[in-house]
């Protein structure tokens, strides 16, 4: 059988590291090579496994290939993708899926004009705790879900992430967009009405935003709420968290993603740590990006389905303008 | 100093239990329409019952009044009882509307008795711990802050919106007020509610003054066992309280001799004083040294007004801004 052969273009965001460890693990992937305009960040995992290297994205996509995965800053998602599509490439591109709806749309249009797929990596859907919260909703054992309350915590990144000119936003953009996804994912409906406060209230310094609370209303008339704040640093035992309180009208799930830890206490650390044993769900992500390539399979997570969630954040942006609640353009 | 109690449900047996126990306190009456219910707790603490406030004003010795009625009541009988001279502890929220608080307030003044509201979850001692944390600045700036409050819903008047304002005016104001006395001010509210059936679930998210952000939940129709948690992240710190996994006993039982394969477990968080215990001291050391409560009638009067913003936000489906706050 023909291994499938990938490409990663950029690891600016350093989820492409735990997506490449992931691939090298699937036997049937092969990883064609690494572009990346700073060398330095991936000298080590080329030199470690043997791994072609550009540094000029176009020259990675003129090799034979099936597939990208794509972590570069946000605001070259759009350009990558359309590169790699015209290619004939299908694309795994990192969340969000864009910084504006006009080229979210661009991106899904190439894709399709190319005949290619475009899969979002929202790997929370990923998580065992999130699929069997889904499957207990569509067993019915909440009755119907009246409200989402949600929180994606984290630890305040560096670099371009708080950059605005090549990360697009601040933290409400960067974790409006996993709970979101599972919002929708679990209740099946679109959002359509969007309000957000978010503000730099952690770290002054930043030039973007490091609080956010984010509300939508969907069109089946359920509430969601998301925490978006970068409001974890040391000494919390962990980075962050992806929680859902799932309220039905006979119940209530409550779903700790990354609850999954043990307690570690070591002078090492000097502190308390949150030791998480669970399943890798970039691992299972990645794996079911690579199946349906090979099988010809629609991808589970569409570019439609990142470009859902991503207008929501920035829908978010616009309320924050307007102070009061935005419809999102259906 | 001699109390009596109005009301003996639920809340109404709390004070009744607490001032037979609290020294130089005397319980000399219960009242309550509903005689037998008034029986018993007189039975239970001493007092004497009566099913009527006209008549325990008159033959009753007492200086302070717990009004522990429906909520749509407060104001009738506050009103009353400071005509007569009692000073008053009145159970939350103070009332319904903004203008009756404001009466109950003024009320009392003219007629020179203080008017106390308990807004109890001040004198929670996991909740007194985390204001004292971010008092102290090991938070640093406050940033986001959650506070959840879960339980079934408890039926009754309560499910009459009318009567009891609904779960953000019953059982969020509890948070609501906790929240204030850590941030201040409230400058914007935006609310979303569910209801059907025994569901009454609410998420308001406030906006503050000082720019903390935080969001509120509640819930009146959890299947399983009431539990409140609450968090402050600040720009140096996070605090975090979650009243189940602060249990310190557990109780775990085999089932009965019908069904020993139905074991229960009893959670528990045991002090030797009770916060009803600590509140109603505090209130009526305050009445007999003039002192200044921890918690005011002005408080509970600013509480419930964040509560009325939260219900209009979800019946309008914008963003309230409080008075002095970002008009739009």
């Amino acid at each position: 059988m023909n291994p499938l052969k990938i490409g990663m273009i950029s690891f600016a965001h350093g989820h492409a590291f735990s997506y490449l460890n992931s691939l090298l693990s699937i036997p049937e992937v092969e990883i064609i090579g690494i572009a990346d305009p700073k060398r330095g960040r991936v000298a080590d995992v080329i030199s470690k496994h043997g791994i072609a290297y550009y540094d000029d994205y176009r020259s990675l996509l003129e090799q034979s290939m099936d597939a990208v995965v794509i972590c570069s800053e946000n605001v070259f998602h759009a350009e990558l993708t359309i590169a790699a599509a015209n290619k004939g490439i299908h694309v795994l591109c990192e969340k969000p899926l864009g910084v504006g709806a006009d080229e979210m749309n661009a991106m899904i249009e190439a894709c399709n004009n190319n005949n290619v797929q475009l899969m979002t990596a929202f790997p929370c859907r990923y998580l065992p705790a999130v699929i069997q919260a889904k499957q207990a909703v569509e067993r019915g054992e909440i009755g119907d879900i009246v409200a989402i309350k949600g929180t994606n915590r984290g630890t305040a990144p560096s670099g371009w992430f708080v950059d605005p000119k090549l990360s697009g936003g601040g933290a409400l953009l960067d974790h409006t967009v996993h709970v979101m996804d599972l919002m929708c994912w679990i209740t099946g409906s679109e959002p359509e009405e969007v309000y957000a406060y978010a503000a730099t209230l952690f770290d002054e310094k930043l030039d973007v935003d490091d609080a956010g609370m984010i509300h939508v209303k969907f069109e089946n008339g359920t509430f969601g709420v998301v925490d978006t704040s970068w409001s974890r640093r040391a000494p919390f035992p962990t980075w962050g968290d992806v929680t859902l309180e799932i309220i039905g009208t006979s119940g209530v799930i409550s779903v700790d993603s990354l609850g999954q830890v043990n307690e570690l206490y070591s002078q090492e650390a000097g502190t308390g740590q949150w030791n998480y044993w669970g399943d890798n769900m970039d691992l299972y992500l990645v794996k079911a990006f690579v199946q349906a390539i090979k099988q010809g399979d629609q991808v589970p997570i569409s570019g439609e389905d990142g470009m859902r969630s991503a207008a929501v954040a920035l829908a978010g942006y616009q309320s924050i303008e307007t102070g009061q609640p935005v419809r999102l353009r259906v | 100093m001699k109390v009596a109690v109005l009301g003996s449900g639920g809340m109404g047996g709390v004070h009744a239990d607490v001032y037979t126990k609290l020294e130089n306190v005397r319980l000399t009456g219960v009242c309550d329409v509903r005689i037998e219910q008034a029986e018993k707790l007189a039975a239970r603490t001493g007092a004497t019952a009566y099913s009527s406030f006209d008549r325990m004003l008159e033959e009753a010795d007492f200086d302070v009044i717990s009004i522990a009625l429906p909520t749509y009541l407060h104001k009738e009988f506050a009103i009353k009882a400071a005509k007569a001279k009692k000073h008053i502890i009145c159970e939350k929220p103070i009332a319904l509307t903004a203008e009756d608080a404001k009466e109950m307030i003024a009320v009392c003044e003219d007629n020179g008795v203080r008017l106390f509201v308990g807004h109890v979850v001040r004198f929670f001692p996991d909740y007194a711990n985390m204001k004292a944390a971010l008092d102290s600045g090991k938070l640093g700036r406050p940033g986001v802050a959650h506070a959840s409050r879960i339980g079934g819903h408890p039926g009754g008047w309560f499910a009459d919106d009318s009567r009891s304002g609904g779960v953000i005016l019953d059982l969020m104001i509890h948070d609501l007020d906790f929240l204030r006395s850590c941030f201040g001010e409230v400058s914007s509210v935006y609310a979303l509610n569910a209801k059907k059936d025994t569901l009454d679930y609410a998420l308001v998210t406030l906006h503050f003054d000082n720019g903390t952000i935080a969001n509120v939940e509640s819930n009146w129709g959890y299947p399983g066992p009431f539990h409140t948690k609450a968090e402050i992240a600040g720009s140096k710190g996070i605090i975090r309280a979650n009243s189940l996994k602060s249990s310190s006993l557990q109780i775990a039982k085999q089932g009965s001799s019908n069904d020993p394969g139905a074991s229960v477990v009893i959670p528990g968080s045991p002090g030797f004083r009770s916060p009803y215990e600590l509140q109603l001291e505090h209130f009526l050391s305050c009445i007999s040294d003039g002192g200044n409560p921890i918690v005011t009638a002005d408080d509970a009067l600013k509480a419930l007004e964040v509560a009325l913003a939260a219900k209009e936000s979800i019946r309008t489906g914008k963003v309230v801004y409080m008075q002095g706050g970002r008009n739009q």
